[in-house]
């Protein structure tokens, strides 16, 4: 097929405008499709985490600006069979519903950040973080939404922090999310937070039963104080993202419609191009083109523009995406919209199948055609 | 014999009517022969020519080229019969816009089993053949009606195919320029031993052959024979 190739390029040049406008127009859908799937693919890295992490929260609360744990729970879970650490946690939110520009700040005692993440820091220093109370590491998402740079002094609400250091993670919701003192976030004015906290982090050993060591902790503090409520952390940042995974499941469609869409635009053009060359598809099997070959060369051309669409539409959603660092959150818990390789692929192989299902119909029909009535054609 | 055509019948359906132009039809030419096929228009012509360069299938009979028998086969394995042993010469060119002069002389060449440099080759004798050598990089538009048309035939001659069919070459263009044509075709047939079968409705253009036919009615005149045995005729009767 290959020795055909200049025919096929000159095929789809001659008709430039449509050529172009079809491209252009599967580069949308492709573009939106890819957008879609990152969605998605941020909120499955979101839920499907590993079970070796619990979260207790406030039973009976929602909101991270509503859950008031007592800090000294961690003294008493800690001691628990299968419970390797535990990290009490201060989250302070600028907006709790959900929203394209969130910006969660997690208060951590400053020498356990480096145990239970997995923080490269790209700029800034950990010892200049650890040293000043009112520094705070940002991920490279919100450092490149909100322009922050080494030094930048900033302020959400009435938490106002130096950027110590700009951090990447390999869970890239971490990159959306400002990590400060513990102690700073609970004494920020106006919040008298002091010994309580929004939640307990607990890692667990390898061999620990996730469910019985939340049973266990949820048992032990049913009669305490304050009530907790102990999940998985893909469990509880699904249930924070209930609302939010309703709508993605609906835009799932919506990227759906778009391959649709894309489809029947490649397949009306690719109609219109066989129409027009009615007579040439005779003439050439006139001259020894079998129709298996005509079909191949239709089924190219579809082929041709509909993966010209997803390269275009899928490198331009993985360049925004990179280049954007968006995200969308509630209740302090964010999906990180991400490019990634799997997400290219899809695009890319998805566009591939647009072409051949929107080019067989038009290149039966052309294979099928009958030559002396093509001949015939003005 | 190189063309075997056997009682052959073509018929098809015009609304309610049944039209035949091909009425029980036999003929044979010889390889190297220059024919050519006269008759008003309707006669089926065009329709005898199709069916000797197999794009289209008799309703009847046989035909025969170099011992295929090419109504019987598959249309997939005729199109690669056609690759091989058909050059077609249309009355309005047909050359595929997009392509160079150089591109459409080689497209027959990519059904074939040729490399790239045995192309090329083929090409450039194709394209000195009928003295466009200097016209290969032109597209289609920016050739005269004349050039587009010797195009045509260097396309057609390309792949040295056994039978070169011709269907009304002249009828698109100019008396100078369809005298040129009818020349090339006719030093093809002579230099280089070319099968050619042309249909025309110009008898001038049909007298260049060594051999011209007549469809009437659905059926097969020899010219050269009846003109033959008028010229005997005429001797045997003076003789007396």
């Amino acid at each position: 097929m290959y020795k055909f190739t200049p025919y096929l390029v000159k095929t789809l040049w001659r008709h430039r405008g449509r050529t172009m406008l079809t491209v252009s127009g599967s580069a949308v859908a492709l573009f939106v499709f890819c957008f879609v799937g990152a969605v998605q693919e941020g909120l499955d890295r979101l839920t499907s985490q590993n079970d070796s992490t619990l979260i207790v929260f406030q039973a009976n609360k929602f909101c991270p600006a509503t859950s008031h744990l007592p800090q000294d729970y961690d003294q008493i879970i800690r001691k628990m069979p299968g419970v390797r650490e535990v990290v009490p946690i201060q989250v302070f939110t600028n907006n709790c519903r959900a929203s394209l520009d969130v910006v969660v700040f997690y208060g951590v005692p400053a020498k356990k950040v480096q145990k239970i993440r997995d923080f490269e820091l790209v700029a800034g220093s950990w010892s200049e973080f650890k040293s000043n109370q009112d520094s705070g590491i940002v991920g490279e998402s919100v450092a490149r939404r909100r322009n922050l740079k080494l030094g930048t002094k900033f302020s959400v609400g009435e938490v106002k922090v130096t950027v110590a250091g700009i951090f990447n993670s390999t869970d890239q919701s971490e990159e959306d999310y400002v990590y400060t003192h513990l102690d700073f976030l609970q004494r920020t004015p106006g919040m008298n937070l002091v010994g309580t906290v929004t939640q307990h982090e607990v890692l667990l050993e390898d061999s620990a039963d996730a469910v019985r060591v939340a049973g266990l902790i949820d048992d032990e503090f049913r009669a305490g104080p304050v009530e907790t409520d102990t999940r998985t952390k893909g469990v509880f940042q699904a249930s924070s993202l209930a609302d939010l995974v309703e709508l993605i499941e609906l835009s799932h469609y919506l990227g759906y419609a778009c391959v649709g869409l894309m489809t029947m635009l490649i397949s009306t053009t690719t109609f219109m191009a066989v129409q027009d060359r009615i007579k040439e598809h005779s003439v050439l099997q006139t001259l020894g083109f079998s129709g298996s070959i005509v079909f191949a060369l239709v089924l190219a051309e579809s082929i041709l523009i509909s993966v010209g669409g997803g390269v275009v539409g899928t490198g331009a959603a993985m360049l925004t995406l990179a280049g954007s660092g968006l995200s969308v959150g509630a209740e302090a818990v964010t999906i990180a919209f991400s490019p990634s390789v799997g997400l290219a692929l899809t695009g890319l192989v998805g566009s591939l199948a647009v072409g051949i299902a929107a080019g067989v119909l038009p290149a039966v029909a052309a294979a099928r055609a009958d030559i002396i009535n093509g001949l015939r054609q003005a | 014999m190189l063309i075997e055509i056997r009682n052959l019948t073509k018929s098809f359906q015009k609304g309610d009517e049944t039209i035949t132009p091909l009425r029980d039809v036999s003929l044979d030419i010889d390889a190297g022969e220059f024919v050519s096929l006269m008759g008003p228009s309707g006669t089926g012509k065009s329709t005898l020519l199709n069916q000797i360069a197999g794009i289209d299938k008799p309703n009847f009979g046989t035909i025969t080229v170099n011992g295929t028998e090419i109504t019987t086969i598959s249309r997939s394995r005729l199109a690669k019969w056609r690759a091989a042993n058909v050059g077609y010469i249309f009355q309005t060119h047909n050359l595929i816009p997009v392509l160079t002069a150089y591109e459409n002389v080689e497209l027959p060449l990519l059904l074939l089993p040729f490399n790239r440099a045995e192309r090329r080759r083929r090409v450039q004798i194709a394209l000195e053949a009928v003295e466009l050598v200097d016209r290969a990089s032109h597209y289609p538009r920016q050739l005269s009606g004349g050039q587009e048309q010797r195009v045509g035939i260097a396309r057609a001659i390309v792949t040295d195919p056994k039978v070169v069919v011709a269907d009304e070459p002249t009828g698109d263009l100019d008396s100078a320029t369809s005298a040129h044509i009818l020349d090339l075709l006719q030093r093809l047939n002579s230099d280089l031993g070319t099968t050619l079968l042309m249909v025309t409705h110009d008898a001038e253009a049909a007298a260049i052959a060594g051999r011209q036919l007549r469809l009437d009615d659905g059926r097969l005149i020899d010219d050269t024979q009846q003109k033959q045995s008028l010229i005997t005729t005429a001797e045997g009767t003076a003789n007396v």
